[in-house]
């Protein structure tokens, strides 16, 4: 790994207990005139929604005024999700109502890319409707390094603080897609991207300049989408990872990630198309890249993976020697 | 009618004029508490294991901006809201531990008009409503004379024997007009004694040079068994009110192996000490006899001992919560304490324990409090500490 890729790690990569001080947090905000913006997008999630509004409203708009304006944008649920979320206060949209000339589609993705016309922070924090261990560190994990640093327009969440086994290691604690698809494409592909590690997490922070000029995908395909297209355009530099510890939310069934996967394939392809390497294909890279967490320290784990391969056996002269083989 | 008595139900009633616009206010202001019940309510605080929930509440009484913080060597949490004269001092108290081990999963769900979770009932809404107590006052308008002394009590439930409550009040130094306990559970409930009480445990352990041959001989369970029958032999009183309640089992672990040992969890409640002791002498007996005449080795523990004590009826303390219920639509129900209470009056306050809304499923996993009757259930504890403060349960 080069220092540039090391550096990185070490400067980007923050815990969420590096910003418990949210008095400072708000001076410093106020101090660099920036509002901000939280969104929720949510389908049937009637279950998860209440404490979501009630806790990060009273926290962060209430108790600490880091949350300038807060809004649940609604796909279309056919349970109580509005009803709970007004209830507690939660400013309620329908997506298909926000900019309507350009017609309606159904994805979370559309929420996402409503809001940037329907809320006017200068930094829009996402976050996910079905996260039942909902706390303030989900917000302002991700909003404080975009408060801190001017260079950052782009914060990522992780999660599940690293505990040492036996062994006194464990991996990073991404999702399957996200090790079984994600990082070795990511490997083979963008290799300096691999670096962050938890590539397909829900929650994010990004200021509106950056938002405002990369194209939404309406489905599975947003967060890797938002990932390679600032890449593209920024660099490596313009992104930032926080540790927000331990996320419980609903497990899918393997079909649901088969759906998942195919649909993050199709923009994952369609960006190395535009981006010209499908066409000009470089070598492939050999090397995997994964994280290992040891005494609280993230390192990423680089292995050679050379997937040799031997000719059809015809071509081999002992094989066509063979007495049954003419 | 004497002029100090016109008085004090003057003050009253201007204090309850002022109810239903008050608890419609404190409804606007739910937020606050309502976040603090979840956020508490997802920390495992075990009895012994309080120190997080604790640490929190610390951190709620700093940002409330409440002058000294912190947490004292028993492992209570406590601060205070000075008053304008500071002269005496009025304890609200809530206990931080819960009946759920920290691995039973914590956590709440919020609906429109309820929230379901381990504790939330008992007692992370307790601990909420009273963290929130200085900025409702502040939001409502109430400036206290006295000193509002905030305790986050821990240890109180079963084998800790109220230690926590009754470290804090030992080392107390303050004069204290009359305590308040707050609880989730129930809206109506009226607490103004405490129940003697005696909590304990027997052990039955079969042992390793056991006679398997003997006449009778049989494993743990079929011992236990044996030893409840004998238990449930001893005469109960109906005068005074006594009651022995069985309420846990422990023995065995498989479908074919006789366990060795097993232990058996009581309780025993009375209107009379004497009784208690004497139902405490006769177990002992019972133990000593049935170890005696099966060759087991039987060990009664007392965990946990309470006296009776209370303060009357008639007691203004008293009167006046019943007359905020009242005004309220709230029934009072008058429920005698095994609890924290228990503690305060024994030290000599003056004290009550309420209820703040109702509850289903109390102490299941599924533990659930409506909201809709929360807010009065908050407006009867504001309300009952401006009577307090203005002198009006004074004996």
């Amino acid at each position: 790994m080069s220092m540039k890729e090391n550096n990185w790690i070490d400067r980007n990569t923050f815990h969420h207990s590096d910003f418990w001080d949210l008095i400072k947090l708000v001076e410093e905000k106020e101090k660099k005139g920036l509002k901000i913006s939280l969104c929720i997008p949510t389908l049937n999630e009637e279950k998860t929604i209440g404490k979501e509004v009630l806790i990060l409203r009273s926290e962060l708009m209430e108790r600490y005024p880091l949350v300038d304006e807060f809004a649940v944008i609604d796909s279309g649920s056919e349970d109580k999700t509005l009803e709970v979320a007004s209830n507690y206060g939660a400013d309620v949209y329908l997506a298909s109502d926000i900019l309507p000339e350009v017609g309606n589609k159904r994805g979370k993705g559309e929420n996402l890319w409503k809001a940037i016309h329907q809320l006017k922070g200068d930094i829009i924090c996402y976050v996910d409707a079905d996260i039942s261990n909902i706390h303030p560190r989900f917000v302002y994990g991700l909003v404080a390094p975009l408060i801190h640093r001017e260079e950052i327009s782009y914060v990522k969440a992780f999660y599940d603080r690293p505990l040492n086994y036996s062994s006194g290691l464990r991996p990073s604690g991404g999702g399957r897609v996200t090790e079984i698809l994600i990082r070795p494409l990511f490997s083979l592909f963008y290799p300096e991207l691999s670096q962050i590690i938890q590539p397909l997490s829900g929650e994010y922070a990004a200021r509106r300049e950056v938002l405002e000029k990369i194209p939404f995908p309406i489905g599975y395909g947003v967060e890797t989408s938002h990932l390679l297209d600032l890449y593209q355009l920024y660099g490596l530099e313009t992104f930032a990872q926080t540790d927000l510890d331990r996320r419980v939310h609903r497990n899918q069934t393997t079909n649901a990630l088969g759906k998942m996967s195919f649909g993050i394939l199709q923009t994952f392809f369609n960006r190395l198309h535009t981006q010209g390497k499908l066409d000009r294909m470089p070598d492939l890279e050999t090397f995997y890249r994964r994280f290992e967490v040891e005494d609280g320290n993230y390192r990423q784990l680089i292995q050679e993976v050379v997937e040799e391969e031997r000719p059809p056996m015809i071509e081999i002269e002992g094989y066509r020697n063979r007495p049954d083989i003419s | 009618m004497p002029v100090e008595q016109i008085d004090t139900e003057a003050l009253l009633n201007d204090l309850l004029r002022d109810f239903p616009s008050r608890t419609e206010k404190i409804r606007e202001k739910k937020d606050s508490f309502l976040t603090d019940a979840v956020l508490l309510g997802e920390i495992p605080s075990p009895t012994f294991g309080e120190q997080e929930r604790v640490r929190t509440v610390v951190d709620r009484f700093r940002e409330n901006g409440l002058s000294n913080p912190g947490v004292d060597e028993f492992g209570n949490a406590s601060a205070q809201l000075p008053g304008t004269e500071g002269q005496s001092s009025i304890l609200i108290m809530a206990h931080a531990d819960c009946v759920f081990s920290p691995e039973v999963r914590h956590e709440i769900q919020v609906g429109s008009d309820s929230m379901t979770g381990p504790g939330i009932a008992d007692n992370a809404l307790g601990l909420a409503a009273m963290i929130s107590l200085p900025r409702l006052l502040k939001e409502l308008g109430i400036e206290l004379r006295d000193n509002l002394i905030l305790v986050a009590n821990c240890k109180s439930l079963g084998r800790a024997n109220l230690e926590g409550a009754h470290g804090f009040l030992e080392t107390m130094s303050q004069p204290v007009r009359a305590g308040i306990c707050v609880e989730g559970s129930t809206l109506g409930r009226l607490s103004y004694s405490g129940l003697g009480t005696l909590r304990g445990e027997i052990t039955l352990q079969v042992p390793s040079d056991y006679d398997w041959k003997r006449f009778g001989a049989s494993g743990a369970i079929s011992h236990l068994t044996g030893l409840i029958n004998q238990i449930r032999e001893i005469p109960i009183p109906k005068e005074p009110k006594t009651q022995l309640v069985f309420g846990g089992l422990k023995c065995g672990s498989s479908y074919n192996t006789s366990p060795r040992q097993g232990s058996l969890r009581f309780e025993i409640t009375s209107e009379e000490d004497g009784i208690i002791g004497q139902m405490e002498n006769q177990l002992n007996e019972i133990c000593e006899q049935f170890s005696a005449e099966t060759g087991t080795l039987v060990n009664m523990e007392v965990v946990a001992k309470r006296q009776n004590c209370g303060i009357p009826y008639t007691h203004p303390l008293v009167k006046t919560t019943r007359s905020i219920m009242q005004k309220a639509g709230i029934t009072p129900q008058v429920d005698p304490s095994t609890g924290d209470l228990n503690a305060l009056i024994l030290g000599g306050l003056p004290a009550v324990t309420l209820g703040l809304t109702t509850v289903e499923n109390l102490r299941e996993i599924n533990e659930t409090i409506q909201l809709d009757p929360l807010y009065s259930g908050m407006c009867q504890l504001v309300t009952l500490i401006q009577a307090i403060d203005q002198g009006i349960c004074e004996a």
